[in-house]
């Protein structure tokens, strides 16, 4: 058993653990985000698919990173408008709307592979480019808190600094107090010269924007490839972070390094005969049972009971 | 038929169409040539590619072609029939749940617990003809069922979002399905991760031995029959669609609405349970998915092809998996990937759920219902 915590407790493992939080954080964000405009974007597992799509792709043709993020960041606008004009314009039901654009993210990314490279597993033929690390001068050289501050990828800095922002921004700016008052009570905001509209076409676009950095992170940092469905449920991991975390960025956040850390976690554990089946789904519980506990004690703060 | 579902007819044929033109551009785009020819040229064999790729795609599954004959495809209709019985119950079951405007998206998790379950009476329950495979098939429902439970609870009784819990039930039932499967029932000689083999009475009858037809297609269609009777013919189906149509005038007429809710969800998770281990029991005859397969995402799709209507599913059903293998065709006889099938897919989801799409084409056909309703009133009070 010791050997487990050392194991869990070493530099490598929290390395690895903040690996595999980082696309997630940016997809919860985004989850948040949304879904405090009242407009839950459970299209983020697309989002992000298509977004590392892109980002390999066009970082293989130029040959050059810039063009290759802003492209990527771009598909994630996109594919986040087309989400928002199906749902505010046309009024199609937001779930439906972003479960045919997964399916079209997951389709699609195989189709436009296969018919670009001759390949349909991975973009392993195309010589596409990775967002560098960052080492930050002399913190680097302190024991311990370089290990854990410094030499971490780009995006995974973005993603912490994503963080603070949401959080500012939804509590501390108009567009964010817009943004509540529209998922709480959108003919209340209506009635005050909020267009409603407006307001989720924004909070869509911004949720599109932090899962398209999630997905570039996942191709051209965390592998430097694309493959095929390589976002692997982040997208829906997400959501139960944001679920878990509540409305509060932090929270999230929270919710997020739970996700992330067990499933890194899990591998490790794998060598002690935990089955990691079971270890990955421990999160997936916790979320169940916090959303009920959430639900009962809301519950209990409104006593007077409505019709559903 | 009334206008209004005529218009749903016409709108679905729109979106059908835009889709399937939508990808005949696709594959004419991608099989545009490179080299030095003229563009006439270039575009004449885009266009000769494109119309052999598509008559793989719409054909294949049913014709096949010797030289200048075209065949029956018994093998490609066998395919289809088989592929449309997992994704047709799914359908019927997400319809339920729908009906009650219940976005519970967990049929993917009750069909793979329910086929995890049902795998261990397939392989250790008494070989008994007959009884063995129904029981089984009852035990893939109780998993089903009880998987629904779950999220069933929390949305009727606690009134927290059914979304987000069953989408977590799933991803709890496919890593602890694998887990029962690895640990209990794991088929030690195989080199993957298979459970042991289906005993032979637990196998469904096949139609076709060759092409391994089985009659999941028939209990498909009892189970449509059925599902359509509860949904439109008995007090219990209207109080789910009343529940779904206005919950507030629902509950004010004295339904208690929380059970119906709780209920609708179960039914719906039991008739999902049943979707994976039917195509277990009648093609693989072991139990072998090391991804969920997707066939409770693919009742999404089906039942909101079908508006919900449970005799509408298997046209719904039988529609999805005919361009499904008609993509496969189109892959073995031609480089473009099936996956094309998926933007169609998505294209015909976005354009059926867009309410407002062709909505003022609706208003009009709907004014002039509803004009020549009232002259015929008229004419009726004057005679």
């Amino acid at each position: 058993m010791n050997d487990t915590l050392r194991g869990i407790l070493s530099w490598e493992f929290i390395a690895s653990g903040i690996r595999v939080t980082t696309p997630i954080l940016l997809a919860a964000m985004g989850a948040l985000v949304a879904e405090m405009a009242g407009t839950p974007n459970i299209a983020l597992e697309g989002i992000m698919l298509f977004s590392a799509f892109i980002g390999v792709l066009i970082s293989g043709f130029t040959q050059s990173l810039f063009p290759a993020i802003l492209a990527g960041i771009a598909t994630g606008l996109v594919l986040a408008g087309i989400l928002a004009y199906f749902a505010l314009k046309l009024k199609t039901n937001i779930i439906l709307a972003a479960i045919a654009l997964n399916i079209f993210a997951s389709g699609g990314t195989i189709f436009f592979l296969s018919a670009l490279t001759g390949d349909k597993g991975s973009s392993a033929s195309v010589n596409s480019l990775v967002i560098p690390d960052v080492t930050i001068p002399l913190i680097d050289k302190i024991p311990v808190l370089g290990d854990i501050l410094s030499g971490h990828h780009v995006i995974t800095y973005v993603a912490i600094a994503a963080v603070f922002l949401v959080q500012f921004m939804l509590y501390k700016t108009p567009l964010g107090l817009r943004i509540r008052a529209v998922g709480e009570n959108p003919e209340a905001a209506e009635s005050v010269g909020i267009s409603v509209n407006r307001t989720r076409l924004i909070a869509l676009l911004i949720s599109g924007l932090l899962a398209s950095l999630g997905g570039l992170f996942l191709s051209m940092g965390y592998v430097s490839w694309f493959a095929r469905d390589m976002t692997a449920g982040r997208g829906w991991i997400a959501l139960a972070a944001q679920a878990l975390g509540g409305t509060s960025a932090y929270g999230v956040a929270g919710g997020s390094l739970l996700f992330g850390f067990t499933e890194a976690a899990s591998y490790s554990l794998q060598f002690f005969n935990i089955p990691y089946e079971l270890t990955q789904s421990l999160p997936f519980i916790i979320t169940v049972g916090v959303m009920a506990l959430y639900a009962w004690r809301r519950l209990k703060v409104y006593k007077k009971i409505d019709v559903l | 038929m009334k206008k209004g579902q005529l218009f749903e007819l016409y709108r679905t044929g729109i979106a059908i169409g835009i889709a399937l033109l939508l990808g005949y551009l696709i594959v004419f785009f991608t099989s545009f040539p490179e080299g030095a020819l003229s563009l006439g040229e270039k575009i004449a064999q885009a266009f000769s590619a494109t119309n052999e790729a598509f008559k793989y795609f719409l054909l294949g599954p049913v014709i096949k072609w010797r030289g200048d004959a075209a065949l029956f495809n018994d093998r490609g209709f066998i395919q289809w029939i088989n592929e449309t019985v997992p994704i047709m119950i799914t359908g019927l079951a997400v319809a339920i749940v729908f009906s009650a405007k219940i976005f519970n998206i967990g049929a993917e998790g009750q069909l793979f617990i329910g086929a995890v379950g049902a795998t261990f009476a397939a392989v250790h329950f008494p070989a008994i003809p007959v009884l063995h495979p129904i029981l089984v098939i009852a035990v893939a429902m109780l998993c089903g069922a009880g998987w629904a439970v779950i999220p069933g609870v929390i949305k009727s009784r606690l009134k927290a979002s059914e979304l987000v819990t069953s989408l977590m039930m799933n991803y709890v039932a496919f890593f602890f399905g694998l887990f029962l499967i690895k640990t209990f029932i794991r088929d030690q000689t195989a080199g993957s991760l298979v459970s042991e083999k289906f005993q032979d009475t637990a196998l469904l009858p096949l139609l076709n031995e060759r092409y391994k037809w089985h009659i999941g297609i028939l209990i498909a269609i009892g189970l449509t029959i059925f599902v359509w009777f509860l949904m439109k013919r008995t007090t219990w189906g209207y109080r789910v669609r009343l529940v779904g149509d206005n919950i507030h005038f629902a509950h004010f007429s004295g339904i208690k609405t929380p059970s119906v809710v709780f209920q609708a969800q179960v039914v719906s998770g039991a008739i999902a349970g049943m979707a994976g281990i039917i195509e277990l029991m009648g093609y693989h005859g072991r139990f072998l998915w090391l991804v969920s397969p997707g066939y409770g995402w693919d009742g999404i799709i089906i039942a909101t092809l079908a508006r919900n209507n449970p005799l509408y599913v298997p046209i719904a059903a039988l529609f999805l998996s005919y361009i499904r293998v008609g993509a496969k065709t189109m892959g073995r006889y031609t480089d473009i990937a099936p996956e094309i099938v998926a933007i169609l897919q998505a294209a015909i989801i976005l354009l059926v759920t867009a309410e407002a799409f062709l909505a003022k084409w609706k208003q009009r056909a709907i004014e002039k219902e509803a004009t020549r309703g009232e002259m015929t009133l008229e004419g009726g009070e004057k005679a």
